[in-house]
């Protein structure tokens, strides 16, 4: 992989351990729309900017 | 909901998909790879419609609420662990495209035939395959079958719904093979996302807006917005569940396969992005569905109706109803369409030509065509029989496809994978999810798919190092990857 792949995979996988860890370890009592609703919406998102980083330079040679 | 009124939406979407379908036929279809792969041309935008309607089956509006409306936003949380784990897409869609191109394959198991250099391995991922995807079109079209005979309450009956959707499958993987299917995917697609946002919308604005609705669920069921909340989604089931989808977009042919048909990187990366803004929105819509379900109709038995009672509802007007109603019948079909020609594509192309020696491209391509139908029958009688053994490789299907990972990660990272290692760990841990779930679903406490990607994983490494590895093809595919990511920065 390449350093920009090795950076931005990173990232996608500290999202996906935080998308286990912080509704079930933290949020349990959470009972509000601020909570796990919340967390997953906005790692989705963030999930999306990094996709969006990690492929700016695909060419549109064919 | 008024029969007519179903009746005449069914005709007229068949109707604007056959025409959609008919006018897609463009290009040539006399090669494997044109009709299979629409000649690798395909632009961005009808890529990411066709890859959202393959991927969110009837599962999102009727499963996804269901799972809601059963066990709360543990629900949201697993769809977006799948969604995380579309990223595979940002790292594996360049290589599988690369390759693609240079080695001209056309499915995934060839891919993984030919880098292993054992064509057993191309018919054992290929066997593994169908095994588990034709039952899951059959369930599919059960699922058809029972939302319009429920919503219709029996105008419909079950086997005149499983007709229609098999023989719509049929017609639009035939029509002009990947082309039909992307182009009748995206009409789906879209009317699909539109009609249910506006039905989500006008639910939650009855419900008193967004913090209504939230307000709402609160005073309804409070542990619904918290996990594990009333103990559905404990941490466990919700590891097990994630798992396997985590993985889908590499595991599962009819989407991995369309890592080869973008026609350059840019598009690839359009249908990534694309699909991800639909993907959201569609999970979110899907979601409040299901929570909008549980505030309106709190009690219902099997919470698969929650969604044929919410289109019936006074809060829907009728006409939105019905269009969403048709909508997941023709996610149905978008999904079992792609599965066909996929399936096909890996019956021709690595069991049938390996068997058959020296079967050329235009042989092969007339096998696959002969194929569809069969399939579509099997996926049919299988509907039609509603046996156990079918709900159960169903149910396995996201679990048993979780097999194939290890070898797919090994053919770009890994250069000491073996053919041994790969037949050895697909056979093995194959059975052992069929075995689980035939037997209840847990083994040692734990789900399939953790079992799954755990021995398969563990197998393909240890009979990888004790055999020997095609180490001239290995270096040549690796470096070639290497060689051109590099490029990328």
């Amino acid at each position: 992989m390449n350093q920009k792949e090795k950076f931005w995979g990173l990232i996608i996988l500290i999202i996906v351990i935080l998308g286990y860890v912080i509704p079930y370890a933290f949020l349990s009592d959470v009972t509000k729309w601020y909570g796990s609703f919340l967390i997953w919406s906005i790692l989705a998102i963030i999930t999306f900017v990094a996709n969006f980083f990690l492929t700016t330079d695909w060419s549109d040679e064919e | 909901m008024s029969t007519t009124l179903v009746w005449s939406t069914i005709a007229i979407y068949i109707v604007i998909a056959l025409i959609i379908a008919y006018l897609s036929r463009n290009g040539r279809q006399n090669s494997m790879s044109g009709y299979f792969l629409g000649e690798r041309k395909l632009n961005g935008f009808v890529s990411a419609l066709s890859y959202s309607a393959t991927t969110y089956s009837a599962f999102m509006l009727v499963g996804l609420a269901g799972l809601t409306y059963n066990g709360g936003v543990g629900a949201l949380g697993f769809e977006i662990i799948y969604f995380m784990g579309v990223s595979l897409v940002a790292i594996f869609g360049p290589r599988f495209w690369l390759v693609g191109k240079k080695y001209g394959y056309v499915t995934p198991s060839e891919m993984l035939g030919d880098r292993y250099q054992n064509k057993g391995v191309a018919v054992v991922a290929a066997v593994a395959s169908s095994l588990f995807l034709i039952p899951y079109s059959a369930v599919q079209l059960t699922g058809i079958g029972y939302l319009l005979q429920g919503v219709t309450n029996d105008a419909i009956p079950y086997t005149t719904g499983v007709i229609i959707a098999t023989v719509l499958a049929l017609i639009f993987s035939y029509i002009a093979g990947i082309r039909s299917v992307v182009w009748t995917d995206s009409l789906q697609s879209l009317i699909m996302i539109i009609t249910s946002t506006i039905v989500v919308i006008l639910i939650v604005n009855s419900l008193g807006g967004v913090s209504g609705f939230f307000a709402s669920i609160e005073a309804n069921d409070p542990q619904a917005l918290a996990v594990p909340g009333n103990g559905f989604f404990n941490f466990w089931t919700f590891l097990g569940l994630t798992i396997p989808w985590f993985f889908f977009s590499i595991s599962n042919p009819q989407v991995s396969q369309r890592l080869f048909m973008p026609a350059s990187l840019k598009s690839l990366r359009h249908m990534l992005l694309g699909f991800l803004v639909f993907g959201l929105i569609y999970t979110v819509v899907s979601v409040v569905w299901g929570f909008s379900a549980s505030i309106l109709f709190p009690g219902l038995e099997n919470a698969d109706l929650a969604t044929p009672m919410l289109l019936s509802s006074d809060v829907v007007p009728p006409i939105l109803g019905v269009i969403v109603m048709v909508g997941i019948m023709a996610a149905a079909i978008s999904t079992i369409d792609s599965i066909l020609l996929t399936l096909s594509s890996l019956f021709s192309r690595d069991v049938y030509r390996h068997v058959k020696g020296g079967a050329d491209d235009r042989k092969q391509l007339l096998i696959g065509k002969i194929v569809i139908p069969v399939i579509a029958v099997l996926a049919f009688l299988f509907a039609q029989l509603e046996l156990d053994l079918i709900a159960v490789l169903s149910v396995a299907s996201s679990a048993g496809l979780i097999v194939v990972v290890p070898a797919i990660i090994g053919t770009f990272f890994w250069k000491r994978g073996t053919a041994a290692g790969v037949i050895i760990s697909v056979t093995t841990s194959s059975i052992l999810v069929i075995y689980i779930e035939a037997t209840g679903g847990l083994l040692l406490g734990l789900k399939s798919g953790i079992w799954g990607i755990v021995v398969s994983t563990a197998l393909f490494i240890v009979v990888s190092v004790t055999t020997q590895p095609p180490e001239q093809k290995a270096n040549e595919f690796i470096d070639y990857v290497k060689e051109r990511m590099k490029h990328k920065k």
